[in-house]
């Protein structure tokens, strides 16, 4: 991809990465990441900085969106994520240093392990969950 | 979750103005880890963690880790961008894009049945374990 054709794909994929960003709490740099590797060409790195920039104005966004709605409390989420801070920059640093593709298959591990588990609770019927959403 | 509990994280003893559990400090710290590390927003590790751990419903688990990744994300980025990573063009173009998506996905979020939104969020992990193993 080059140019024009490049930024409009760039720019349409943020739309998805931005509606799970909201809808699944996450800063979507798990979309984000393997496309920029794989369709803009970006390295591992770059990719991961790059994606990070994105989340940021995103997460920004969709929490006053939240607030909005009256929905989590965001000073709390403030809080703890300024512990989370610290693990970021301890995190960025391990992965400037290392090549994380050993990391990357464990982390694939733990997430499938999770996801599987979420599947397994949300799709066992309880007649509580029947009554509303 | 138990059955029988109250959906909201927000209600639960201990999460008052000032103090903060320590399940949440350490949910914190290792969500920003993955976050750094593999340059993620972190709440795949939170979001299952709050729910898991820390007793949240998934909803509001959904809210606190889009808020967590707020000073995460700060924090990244100047890490990678002292060390001149950051590639400021594609950033901003999928950056116009995601912030317009994600107030459809707040909007969704808002509304949808929790027990929907956990096996959306199921199948969307599973998807990226896929994604992360394939592409190595």
């Amino acid at each position: 991809m080059s140019g024009v054709t490049l930024y409009v794909a760039l720019v349409a994929f943020g739309v998805l990465a931005g509606v799970a960003s909201g809808l699944l709490g996450v800063g979507g740099g798990t979309l984000m990441v393997p496309f920029l590797t794989l369709a803009v060409g970006l390295s591992q790195h770059a990719a991961e900085a790059t994606s990070l920039l994105v989340i940021l104005p995103t997460a920004i966004s969709g929490t006053l969106a939240l607030r909005r709605r009256g929905i989590g409390d965001a000073g709390l989420a403030l809080r703890f994520g300024a512990f989370g801070a610290i693990g970021a920059v301890g995190g960025a640093l391990l992965a400037l240093a290392l090549p994380a593709s050993t990391l990357r298959i464990v982390f694939a591990v733990f997430v499938a392990l999770v996801g599987v588990k979420l599947i397994y609770d949300g799709a066992r019927v309880t007649p509580r969950s029947e009554q509303r959403g | 979750m138990r059955p029988g509990e109250a959906s909201s994280g927000a209600a639960r003893p201990g999460s008052g103005l000032l103090r903060i559990d320590r399940e949440l400090v350490a949910i914190g710290i290792l969500g920003g880890l993955l976050s750094g590390l593999l340059g993620v927003g972190g709440g795949i590790v939170m979001v299952p963690l709050l729910v898991l751990w820390a007793r949240y419903g998934q909803r509001e688990a959904h809210a606190a880790s889009l808020g967590a990744i707020i000073p995460i994300s700060v924090a990244g980025i100047a890490t990678y961008g002292v060390a001149g990573e950051v590639r400021i063009g594609p950033a901003i173009a999928l950056a116009a894009g995601s912030i317009v998506g994600v107030r459809g996905g707040a909007g969704l979020l808002a509304r949808i049945d929790e027990r929907l939104l956990k096996v959306v969020f199921g199948v969307f992990l599973v998807g990226v374990a896929v994604l992360l193993i394939a592409h190595r």
